[in-house]
């Protein structure tokens, strides 16, 4: 791997010359596409043990590479005198497979985007149930797309930002967008408020501890909380003085805020604190069993 | 056949959910409204919040991490201008970086709109790195080499020609995070920055209860909680932000839910003894 | 009437508050009722976002890690890698689907060995800070005072009994099942916080959404807080 950073790191077997650069580039992108594409017919004759084997050969090295960049000690200069005595020789290569992580998972995610405008074009197409509305998502989304990237490009320059584009994009983003995103979620406001009414019974001695905590929590974190305690109650705020009495120092911990933060940070934070240990063994556990392809359904 | 009438009971447990969506607005619009102003509580989260920025010196570089969209806008928008105007008021350098594609535009928006009116320069005193849809190999890229893995801010500049990470190698560099989120960011962060590098927490109200456990360990030097969060760190910077502006209604907006809650219960209770004295 | 003046649509940056305030009315439309004009918005809405998300995408990370590097820096072999992740794009193929599954494995493989470091560096250190919670004032620890040593004990009975909660992997019986029963109790605990807090979290969100309305739909000074 040292070697192959190494190599890498000469430009003249890497990089295009500058003269033809674009032709070249152009050329060697198409031909990377027929190559990789064309391999499909290849792949689907393999049988499906070789397909099994062909993907779990490839999780076991894209994980081997950063299992083995964490657990390599560092400081290899005996073997590479060069080298930086603070990282193990697969630290170079993080960077470029971060770049490599980062195309495949801006690819994942246009995943969603290409599967949503595929349902639609064909309820559209098809004339299925309410089609009307498919139609609208497929117009916003072709004129939203369209100012988005062009927005984009104009920031780094790439193209100019007119006034017509701004305008634009300013009341597609930030007053229609914005406002749509803001108010869908702001709904599950009044759903929660409906459904605490209708279905918050205290039934059990777990539903009585849960109801009480969230009502303390509530009121105590809020500046209502303080103003019940050292506005009307009269409480004192702030920590006790040094060497107070028992009961001066009671009467300092004993306002909601204090209580609710007592409770968050030593009643709820152990608790949640075990939920962490539970979801860390569990997690460790899966990414061994998908690392090594052991789970079903996966591979 | 004669319907049977209902109970005052019944008729309490069976209201039509619209009312109650009425009077939840209507609750939030007398309380916005009212000229009333109740002075938090500063909670030792937000105090430690603000003691960890205090001790940053001129200079110091801070990356802050802004994943929130129009959805979280209540509570993540105060959080990131009082930490953005705190920043400015400490003379320090700051970067931002998106993991959510909308995140990326509202907090580039936000920062110029900040920035401006405190005279802070784009590129010299922070810049935006735009959005990477991996956070997690996007740190360890950092960690390794951080020009190579940002390559450019959102304007096209080169990042090793940005004058405000000048001479910047890796997220060593940084003196601090500043996680704004309303998603499980942190733990990320956490997980696989360098650890000289303190991590500040400025998440959801959802998500604040699962990460006291990351505080008493000292993974996280201090947080800001949702809205009131803000409101608290707003006050210790004596600034009227819309933390300030919206607690009072969400302190008024529990009372409703508690009395609510409490009044559904009762309301089962005295249904059940009723059905009882006449069954 | 000046208010009316300034309330109405007059200009482009008023418009555009309208449309915003258009959208909130449209969403909430659905409160009372279903309706087409709910939907409509709801539609518009997927549009946006999905549309939106193609810039950043598309933009940023493409151009930034894919285009910029091949053709204006001239590292050709960065072209292997879209035609690589486009393998995503057959799992809409009944028949070349399995085909998707090789770059699906090669970001759960890299998932997975990223997850060690992720496990040392957050899960142990918080079993190194609950080891190291003393449980009694001692020499050793001259600032611990007895407060402090009742919240490190309950700290430890809480986390051990929510731990004993979680153990499936036997029939609870006698004092582990008592133990586990008092763990369900602290766990609703922290449930409790959570609902307190996800209370708190939505009402704040729809706040902002009035707060927009009234300060600068309808112009009214919100000056409560």
């Amino acid at each position: 791997m040292h070697m192959l950073t190494n190599l890498m790191a000469q430009q003249t077997i890497w990089q295009l010359p500058e003269g033809s650069r674009v032709l070249l580039a152009t050329l060697i992108v198409l031909g990377a596409f027929v190559l990789i594409l064309g391999l499909v017919p290849v792949l689907q004759t393999l049988p499906p043990r070789g397909r099994r084997a062909i993907i779990v050969t490839v999780t076991f090295l894209a994980g081997l590479f950063f299992a083995a960049e964490f657990f390599l000690p560092v400081d290899w200069t005996a073997i590479f005198p060069k080298d930086d005595p603070k990282r193990n020789f697969l630290t170079p290569a993080i960077q470029p497979a971060q770049n490599v992580l980062q195309i495949i998972g801006a690819l994942a995610l246009g995943l969603g985007t290409f599967g949503l405008v595929r349902l639609h074009l064909r309820n559209a197409v098809q004339r299925r149930a309410q089609w009307g509305y498919s139609i609208v998502l497929l117009v916003s989304f072709v004129v939203m797309a369209t100012l988005s990237i062009l927005n984009t490009l104009a920031e780094k320059e790439i193209v100019e930002r007119g006034p017509v584009l701004k305008r634009a994009f300013s009341i597609l983003f930030d007053y229609t967008l914005v406002q749509l995103d803001a108010a869908m979620f702001s709904l599950i406001a009044f759903y929660i408020f409906s459904a605490a009414y209708r279905a918050f019974r205290i039934r059990s001695i777990e539903a009585s501890i849960l109801m009480f905590t969230a009502m303390l929590v509530m009121i105590g974190v809020v500046p209502l909380g303080a103003f019940i305690s050292y506005t009307l109650l009269g409480l004192p705020e702030g920590a006790s003085p040094e060497g107070a009495n028992f009961l001066t120092q009671l009467e300092h911990s004993i306002g909601l805020p204090k209580i609710a933060d007592w409770v968050l940070t030593q009643l709820n934070a152990p608790a949640q604190r075990a939920i962490e240990f539970g979801v860390g063994i569990g997690g460790l556990a899966m990414a061994i069993r998908l690392w090594l392809s052991l789970e079903r359904g996966v591979t | 056949m004669q319907a049977r009438t209902q109970t005052l009971w019944q008729r309490i447990l069976g209201i039509d959910r619209r009312w109650l969506y009425l009077i939840l607005f209507v609750n939030i619009v007398t309380f916005l409204v009212a000229p009333i102003r109740m002075p938090a509580s500063v909670s030792p989260p937000v105090q430690k919040f603000h003691d960890e920025i205090e001790k940053l010196q001129p200079g110091d570089l801070v990356m802050i991490s802004s994943n929130w969209s129009a959805s979280t806008l209540a509570e993540n928008q105060p959080q990131l201008e009082a930490v953005i105007t705190h920043l400015m008021r400490k003379q320090a350098r700051f970067t931002i970086i998106s993991i959510e594609a909308q995140s990326r535009d509202i907090s580039y928006r936000l920062a110029e709109r900040v920035t401006k009116e405190k005279g802070y320069q784009y590129g010299e005193q922070w810049a935006h790195f735009g959005f990477v849809p991996n956070l997690t190999v996007a740190i360890k890229g950092m960690v390794t080499d951080l020009p190579g893995t940002i390559k450019q801010d959102v304007r096209g500049t080169e990042v090793s020609k940005l004058p405000v990470v000048q001479g910047v190698k890796s997220l060593s560099d940084y003196k601090m995070i500043i996680d704004v989120t309303p998603s499980g960011t942190v733990p990320i962060w956490i997980s696989y920055s360098p650890k000289n590098v303190s991590i500040l927490y400025c998440p959801t109200s959802v998500m604040a209860a699962e990460a006291y456990t990351y505080l008493d360990s000292g993974q996280i030097k201090g947080m800001i909680t949702g809205a009131k969060g803000a409101q608290e760190y707003e006050q210790l910077l004596t600034v009227v932000g819309l933390g300030t502006r919206f607690m009072n209604a969400i302190s008024f907006s529990h009372v409703l839910i508690i009395v609510f809650i409490l009044l559904g219960n009762f309301a089962m209770f005295m249904n059940r003894l009723q059905q009882r004295r006449e069954g | 009437m000046d208010w009316l003046l300034e309330f109405l649509p007059r200009n482009l940056d008023r418009l555009s508050v309208w449309i915003g305030v258009l959208c909130t009315l449209a969403i909430y439309s659905l409160l009372y009722r279903e309706n087409p004009v709910y939907r409509f918005f709801e539609h518009m809405y997927i549009g946006l976002a999905a549309g939106y998300s193609l810039g950043p995408l598309g933009v940023d990370i493409l151009y930034r890690y894919w285009i910029e590097p091949i053709w204006i820096q001239g590292y050709w072999a960065w072209a292997f890698v879209v035609p690589y992740g486009m393998y995503l794009y057959f799992i809409f193929s009944e028949r070349y689907g399995w085909i998707s599954r090789i770059v699906i494995g090669t970001l759960i493989g890299a998932s997975a060995g990223l997850f060690f470091q992720e496990f040392s560096s957050r899960y142990l250190p918080q079993l190194n800070s609950t080891l190291q919670k003393p449980l009694w004032v001692s020499d050793a620890n001259p600032d611990m005072t007895y407060g402090m040593m009742i919240n490190n004990i309950l700290f430890v009975v809480i986390l051990l009994s929510v731990l004993t909660y979680f153990t499936f992997s036997y029939e609870q019986r006698g004092p582990v099942k008592r133990v586990a029963i008092w763990g369900r109790w602290f766990l609703m605990i922290g449930l409790g916080a959570i609902f307190g807090n996800t209370v708190m979290a939505r009402m704040a969100l729809l706040i902002g959404r009035i707060y927009y309305l009234l300060n600068d739909w309808l112009m009214i000074r919100v000056g409560g807080g």
